[in-house]
């Protein structure tokens, strides 16, 4: 927030601090992500999107389940904790309406095109940026929803074509979150420094 | 100075977080590999009761046109030898629970009215392939040998060893066939002839090739298939 370096600007800082449901669903949020990838990266090295069997697989490093059948264990257990965690963070959103006042609006793209002040731009790009992965993270789980159940819902597969296009869907959802977190890391540490980083989690 | 040092200072911030979510990914490569049994048999109940709740034992699966047909996709899984079995000779058996345990011949089964259907395969592994299954359905062998009212669960044995188990209203759907032609042409002995399970309405591993006896009973015994028996879930419905 302070553009000039005062010598004394640790006093003059304001205090940031977070909802603290905000700070739970951000925990929790990482860390089903971490275990949905690293399940799901085992499952795909059980017959690669891109190549089948004997496409390029993922090291043991990112894997989670040491198998087929642990990954799927894993993926099908933290799927509850990712769904819910998003669910009753959804509803909070909308019930509290910081789905108005937090995320991306109209002010915030008009800054975007038109603005002037760097400042005011990369904290409509901040806002912008966490606003978009809230469908991406909705596609990965009606995706998912139609790998795992495509015959009670055969629809959720015909809407994306066919069953390799839903797979490459569900998959490209993994580098976006990655890409997210650390687009969602780079510009909360411009917009508010390493404070507003650790007010979100701690 | 100073702005160049608070840069410093969120960069080491970065590095923590960054050392943070890679100490998460090695826990999950090594520590957490070792709990995905427990994991499994944590969750498995609860998907287990929303996927018997998902499925509409009645309401058939929307079936594709015969263009659809991936002829190539089906790729040949097997967990041993491939049984080659003399049609002629071969022999099914349909007992356990019933009033009226048989024998059927492949004619005695080609008898029996021939249902059709162009499904997708899915596999556990991920892939999928659309496929044409031509057979006799199940609940029409399940008919003839009069189950008894406790009967719960149906056993498939194979040629090779391999076994499955199934819920009855999985087995009784309209979609569940003991087939014994692919695409419209004769089961391969790769493809499990001359008679396999083909459904679209489980995994793939539960869909036994080379079916030799199906036995109806009312408790699930101590072995439920050769891949559960190793871990795979049990009901794996689609």
């Amino acid at each position: 927030m302070t553009s000039n370096p005062a010598k004394n600007s640790q006093a003059r800082r304001p205090i940031v601090s977070q909802a603290i449901l905000a700070k739970i669903f951000h925990w929790l949020n990482i860390i089903s992500l971490l275990l949905m990838i690293t399940s799901g990266l085992q499952i795909y090295n059980a017959n690669p999107v891109f190549g089948g069997r004997g496409g390029w697989q993922f090291p043991p490093l990112f894997l989670l389940g040491g198998w087929l059948a642990g990954g799927r264990h894993w993926h099908f257990a933290a799927m509850w904790l990712f769904g819910i965690n998003l669910l009753w963070y959804g509803l909070y959103i909308f019930i509290t309406r910081r789905w108005q006042k937090r995320f991306v609006s109209s002010k915030d793209l008009k800054a975007l095109q038109k603005g002037q002040n760097p400042k005011r731009k990369a904290y409509a790009w901040h806002r912008l940026i966490y606003t978009v992965i809230i469908p991406v993270l909705l596609l990965a789980i009606l995706s998912g929803f139609g790998m795992y159940k495509p015959a009670q819902f055969h629809w959720i597969v015909d809407m994306f074509g066919d069953w390799q296009a839903l797979r490459v869907v569900h998959f490209i959802t993994v580098p976006i979150v990655i890409l997210f977190a650390i687009a969602h890391s780079l510009l909360a540490l411009k917009v508010g420094g390493s404070r507003l980083i650790e007010s979100m989690l701690w | 100075m100073r702005p160049i040092q608070s840069h410093l200072l969120s960069r080491r911030h970065l590095l923590q977080l960054s050392g943070l979510s890679s100490m998460g990914l090695l826990l999950g490569g090594c520590g957490l590999n070792a709990f995905e049994g427990i994991v499994g048999k944590t969750f498995e109940p609860l998907n287990q009761s929303v996927e018997a709740l998902l499925l509409n034992p009645q309401k058939p699966v929307p079936e594709f046109p015969a263009s659809a047909i991936e002829p190539e996709a089906l790729l040949i899984n097997t967990f041993g030898s491939t049984p080659q079995l003399d049609p002629e000779k071969f022999r099914l058996t349909v007992d356990g629970e019933v009033n009226n345990p048989l024998q059927l011949s492949m004619a005695d089964i080609k008898k029996m009215p021939l249902t059709s259907m162009i499904i997708r395969h899915v596999c556990v592994e991920g892939w999928a392939a659309i496929v044409q299954w031509n057979g006799v359905q199940l609940r029409d062998l399940v008919a003839l040998v009069q189950p008894k009212a406790n009967v719960r669960y149906v056993y498939f044995k194979s040629a090779d060893g391999y076994s499955e188990s199934w819920d009855l209203a999985s087995a009784l759907h309209p979609q569940t066939l003991m087939a014994y032609q692919k695409n419209s042409q004769p089961l391969s002995a790769d493809n499990g002839a001359p008679i396999r399970l083909a459904s679209p309405i489980k995994l793939g591993y539960k869909q036994s090739k080379w079916v030799t006896r199906i036995t109806l009973v009312s408790n699930l015994l101590t072995s439920r298939g050769y891949w559960e028996d190793r871990g795979y879930e049990w009901f794996a419905g689609l």
